[in-house]
């Protein structure tokens, strides 16, 4: 294809990435080195408040912040360098978890809290999600094709729900006696109570995304088995090749690609994992990365953004997901350049 | 295919698997089977913690209404009975309205079953019911004043406008983007080509919030920073359905183009070269000879589209005014209104409103999801 | 299944209608298109029900609004005319000076409004108040004379009393609050330590709750949890109102407009069984504070909007709503009775209780509290560590505000 053709395809969208995820992201880093500060002035202030029985009035000094003629509040501008990086890092913890080698000190911290319960929750998800969608997939493939598209239907059900949903319906399924922390408790005769630990929030976090994501690699792997060359198998067959063998010598390299592409979504959507902290209200024991950036995003009780934290929280997460990535990426670019792809 | 054959498997095997594909089942539908019968009860039933008292729902059946034995037998009767004429029914409307489009005639036959269903249902309260004894008797107790709350007195309507303003926007725009993307992608030998797949990888991982921090302070003062170009016309972005379709597209970019891609290029690219030969230029090779024969993979593109579009909590709960939400971040609304345990059942029944067109999108397109990704749609 | 309730939802789904049904008459037959943004319990819900009868007008009513009425109302256009707001939400409206004075609008419409009703900030009337607001304690009357305990009036009393009510296992767990992380556990926070006599500035808006009694505070607060539902860091007002309803706790100290809930029958169990009393003593006040509600109107909206959302306000905060929803709120309107539902308020407000100390450092104050305080009930941290990090959290924020 000439340039100019490639150009008419593709341009739209490059523009359009560029335009409306580069440049945002170039501002989310310059915004990360700046604070946008009110001008604050203390004034008195006389004010009558209703009180229970009659108004109760007071004097007292207040810290305002200035309006401007056309009566918006003013802000200045000003250079923090690293400030805002400090504040969610917290260098001088960093360093002392260093010199004692105590790292569980850190999760003091609420970006490596949020970093650790990120990580690690990608990284169990991950291999349960594979193996349990491909034993769907093999499983489902085996069946009578009548039953095929009722089971498939079923199956995708967890995948397309809405993730908020998703969670708030395993959220009704356990919260105070719900209906299955009822049968728990009647079945190990104990209160259980699946909102008040750390452990049990994040093991509920991780067992809704698997019963979320598998049905996505499961629909992609039984595509995939879909494509096998069956002379190759019946050959197999023929050799007196076993079940096991036909798995492991033939099927699962047929899937390789998709086992990898799976593995690259799930590691980005998981890492955003976001939606099940709202819908669990985990925010006291459990936060993710993402719900870090959100929580700075969001105006609090006095009607304040903290933008700058946000978009250092913001460049941080990038470069935690760039690292997570690296091998796949890598794995991609090296199947490339042996012209696999 | 013999090589999974299931009549070659050893019995312990083929007991197994079915075991374990009817326990998947159950867990895969038990929580949204769950939330819509909870939905339909009052809140001392739904928030029982008694199974049983949560399925029939005494207090809903004494105060509101039910359904009979008789009529659950009847109408699961008609299903069975539905479900296994059904392709005959499918030709006989084929033949009859001399109409083929699969997606089209699915729908119908659906919106028909309803249909039947609710009438059965009708026919049996209003007549059969009395003269039924003790399987005339009703003992499911329900109730539809949830879901007429959510609808009527919620503005709930209007969540459901935005949603479908800004789930077809993303849907329409990053398709038409991507598709011209994610031809020229397949077709170009360069790394140049190779290059923007990776950034695209890249872009695909950012976390959602690292882009809204980007839009949001932009969004906010957007008249003053673009009053220059449009004047006094400069409009605020924030609260705007229309702006967030533009975030969203721009997050939904990358894995469109990387899905068109590997899907082009499963399409032999002699095709378009043998139209080119002919004398036909790129786009009219594109037009003529591509167009017709990419539907599986831009329907399965177009639902992860829409699915993320649909699905979307976090950009549109920050770009958004609470007034003028989509319907899923308005869910969250509805529960920080919940002052009495009403409240939280009427919540309950958006989360089931808001799953129904999900629910029945892919029911309709559950094929073309299967045959797309099969046509080559994943091969990564 | 009823065809015409069949035919109804799917009709909904087409038609939008924004104003629902209430029984109220409204004499002034608005013409603009109105809308509000408000918290969301029932005296809420019984006020803007009594406005949409007038006409034209929408609600919506959420128990996050004060992190959205900021922006909603900066916004010019406003997307808001009428935004319902309290002592502790009001400050940075006024602050961004995007609520209107109201004086000539009450000169002219206001006539039935009390005194008492009139917020005045700088001279000028900023908002109308419409009900006061404070956590008290309920208690389940029957269990607490069964067992012999006499109404608890100190924190040590409560403790006592979870202790025996424990013992008994009468109930699930003794005692409930909404001690939710985020917004509602830094007030429970904040009714501790004002109740202990605490104060949280220095100078130049320094934090100042490192104390002996910030130190005490915390610990009660962990001592209650002892008797709660484990699961009381997700548990908010509904959550804890609901607890109540469902016999699952014996007392907490609850908002005052919760009280008139525990005696509907349509969602109570525990109709009559309620007492209303003052919250505990701390060391030297109630661990309480007062709030009132009340409704402002936006600035960036014309003058025309301005006057029929005024008078659609009067309509709703007139004396036949009250009339119909006497005991849903401690109401400061005319005609109001206060009944058996509001002496729990009244007699905290008696015994000595402070207004909550609003302003712009306080909100950061409070947001600092609820997202630090929980790890002190978790045990993540002790008191003192605690205390030291919410100071931390408190300057950050200040900080990057310009405040400090």
């Amino acid at each position: 294809m000439k340039n100019r053709d490639f150009i008419f395809f593709v341009g739209p969208s490059l523009v359009a990435m560029f335009v409306c995820i580069a440049i945002p992201l170039m501002f989310v880093l310059e915004q990360s080195f700046f604070v946008n500060k009110k001008v604050y002035k203390e004034v008195e202030v006389e004010s009558c408040v209703a009180g229970f029985t009659g108004q109760i009035c007071s004097v007292e000094m207040q810290t305002k912040p200035q309006l401007d003629e056309k009566g918006e509040i003013i802000t200045q501008k000003e250079f923090v360098g690293l400030e805002s990086y400090e504040r969610l890092i917290n260098f001088d913890a960093v360093k002392k978890a260093f010199w004692q080698q105590n790292f569980l000190e850190l999760e003091n911290v609420k970006f490596f809290s949020a970093l650790r319960f990120t990580v690690t929750f990608c990284l169990i998800t991950l291999p349960f999600v594979i193996i349990l969608g491909l034993v769907i997939a093999l499983t489902v493939n085996n069946l009578l094709s009548s039953l095929k598209g009722p089971i498939i239907f079923v199956s995708l059900l967890p995948f397309i729900i809405t993730p908020i949903i998703g969670a708030l319906s395993i959220r009704w399924l356990f919260v105070g006696d719900g209906i299955i922390t009822a049968f728990l408790e009647w079945l190990t005769n104990s209160n259980i109570s699946m909102f008040s630990n750390s452990w049990t929030l994040e093991l509920m976090m991780i067992l809704y995304r698997i019963w979320h994501v598998c049905p996505f690699a499961f629909i992609v792997f039984y595509a995939g088995l879909q494509t096998i060359n069956k002379e190759m198998l019946e050959s197999a067959i023929v050799d007196g090749a076993n079940r096991y063998h036909r798995l492991r010598f033939i099927i699962i390299p047929h899937l390789m690609p998709l086992i990898v592409f799976v593995s690259l979504i799930h590691l980005m959507d998981s890492y955003r994992v976001f939606e099940e902290i709202i819908a669990f209200s985990s925010d006291a024991y459990v936060i993710s990365l993402q719900w870090l950036t959100y929580d700075f995003l969001r105006l609090d009780d006095t009607g304040n953004r903290y933008i700058s934290s946000a978009s250092a929280s913001s460049i941080l997460t990038m470069i935690g997901i760039s690292i997570l990535l690296y091998p796949l990426i890598k794995k991609t670019w090296n199947d490339y350049r042996e012209g696999k792809l | 295919m013999s090589f999974l054959d299931a009549s070659n498997q050893p019995f312990a095997l083929k007991a197994f698997s079915t075991l374990f594909i009817l326990v998947w089942c159950v867990i895969a539908c038990f929580p949204l089977l769950w939330i819509t019968i909870m939905s339909l009860k009052l809140p001392l039933d739904a928030f029982d913690s008694n199974f049983f008292n949560v399925l029939v729902g005494p207090v809903t059946l004494q105060l509101k209404n039910g359904v009979s034995v008789a009529s659950i037998l009847a109408i699961s009767l008609f299903s069975m009975y539905f479900y296994s004429r059904r392709q005959r029914l499918r030709n006989y409307l084929r033949a009859s309205i001399g109409y083929s489009e699969d997606v089209t005639l699915f729908l119908f036959i659906l919106l028909l079953y309803i249909f039947c269903c609710i009438s059965i249902s009708i026919i049996f309260s209003k007549f059969f019911d009395a003269y039924l004894g003790l399987f005339g008797a009703k003992i499911f107790g329900f109730t539809l004043d949830h879901y007429h709350a959510v609808w009527t007195e919620r503005g709930f309507s209007l969540f459901f406008k935005n949603s479908l303003i800004v789930t077809s926007g993303v849907v329409i725009i990053s398709l038409s983007l991507g598709t011209l993307a994610g031809y020229g992608l397949a077709r170009k030998e360069s790394s140049i080509a190779f290059w923007i797949l990776i950034i695209a990888l890249i872009f695909r991982a950012l976390p959602h919030s690292v882009l809204v921090a980007g839009y949001l302070p932009f969004f906010m003062k957007s008249n003053a920073i673009l009053s220059p170009i449009f004047g006094e016309f400069a409009p605020i972005l924030y609260g705007q359905p229309l702006a967030v379709i533009l975030v969203l597209v721009a997050i939904n970019q990358p894995f469109t183009i990387w899905l068109m891609r590997s899907f082009f290029q499963n399409i032999p690219k002699e095709l378009d070269e043998a139209a080119r030969i002919d004398g036909c230029s790129h786009f009219q090779a594109f037009r003529k000879i591509i167009i017709p024969v990419m539907w599986p993979g831009v329907i399965t593109t177009g639902l992860f589209s829409f699915m993320l579009g649909y699905n979307d909590y976090l950009v549109c709960s920050l770009l958004l005014d609470g007034q003028n939400q989509t319907m899923v971040p308005s869910i969250t609304g509805l529960f920080n209104r919940d002052t009495s345990t009403t409240d939280e059942i009427v919540a309950i029944a958006a989360a089931v409103s808001i799953t129904a067109p999900l629910f029945f999108i892919v029911l309709i397109f559950q094929k073309q999801i299967v045959s797309g990704l099969t046509a080559g749609a994943v091969k990564g | 299944m009823k065809l015409k309730s069949i035919i109804a939802i799917l009709t909904a789904t087409f038609i939008s209608t924004s104003v629902w049904g209430g029984h109220h008459a409204c004499d002034y037959k608005n013409k603009e298109e109105l809308t509000m943004l408000s918290n969301s319990y029932d005296a809420w819900k019984a006020v803007t029900n009594a406005m949409a009868s007038c006409g034209n007008f929408t609600a919506t009513l959420d128990k996050d609004f004060q992190q959205k009425h900021s922006d909603a109302l900066a916004a010019n256009p406003s997307l808001y005319d009428i935004v319902g707001i309290s002592n502790g939400s009001i400050t940075p409206l006024i602050n961004a000076g995007t609520v209107r004075p109201l004086d000539d609008l009450v000169k002219k419409y206001g006539s039935q409004l009390l005194p008492n009703q009139l917020i005045k900030i700088d001279g000028k009337i900023m908002a109308i108040a419409m009900s006061v607001n404070n956590q008290h304690m309920m208690y389940r009357e029957d269990i607490f004379s069964k067992l012999g305990i006499s109404e608890p009036k100190t924190w040590s009393d409560v403790l006592s009393a979870a202790e025996k009510i424990k013992a008994s296992g009468m109930v699930e767990y003794p005692y409930g609050g909404a001690f939710k992380s985020g917004w509602n556990i830094a007030e429970e926070f904040v009714n501790m330590y004002l109740g202990n006599g605490g104060s949280f500035f220095g100078s130049g808006n320094a934090p100042a709750i490192n104390n002996a009694m910030g130190v005490k505070s915390l610990e009660t607060l962990k001592k209650l949890t002892a008797y709660m539902d484990p699961e009381y860091l997700a548990s908010d007002s509904t959550y804890a109102q609901k607890q109540m309803q469902q016999e699952k706790i014996a007392m907490g100290v609850l908002w005052a407009t919760r009280a008139a809930a525990m005696d509907n029958a349509e969602e109570s169990k525990v109709v009559g069984k309620i007492k209303m009393v003052s919250a505990p003593m701390g060391d030297a006040r109630p661990a309480s504070s007062l709030w009132w509600d009340g409704i402002a109107i936006a600035k960036n909206i014309s003058d025309a909007e301005a006057e029929a959302a005024f008078q659609v306000i009067m309509e709703g905060i007139d004396k036949e709503m009250v009339k119909a929803n006497n005991d849903k709120a401690v109401w400061l309107i005319d005609g109001y009775k206060a009944g058996k539902s509001a002496m729990g308020a009244k007699m905290t407000a008696d015994n000595g209780a402070v207004p909550y100390p609003s302003g712009t450092r306080m909100g950061a104050m409070h947001g600092a509290l609820g997202t630090v305080v929980p790890d002190f009930l978790t045990g993540k941290k002790s008191a003192k560590e605690t205390l030291a990090a919410i100071e931390d959290a408190y300057i950050a924020k200040a900080k990057e505000q310009g405040l400090m």
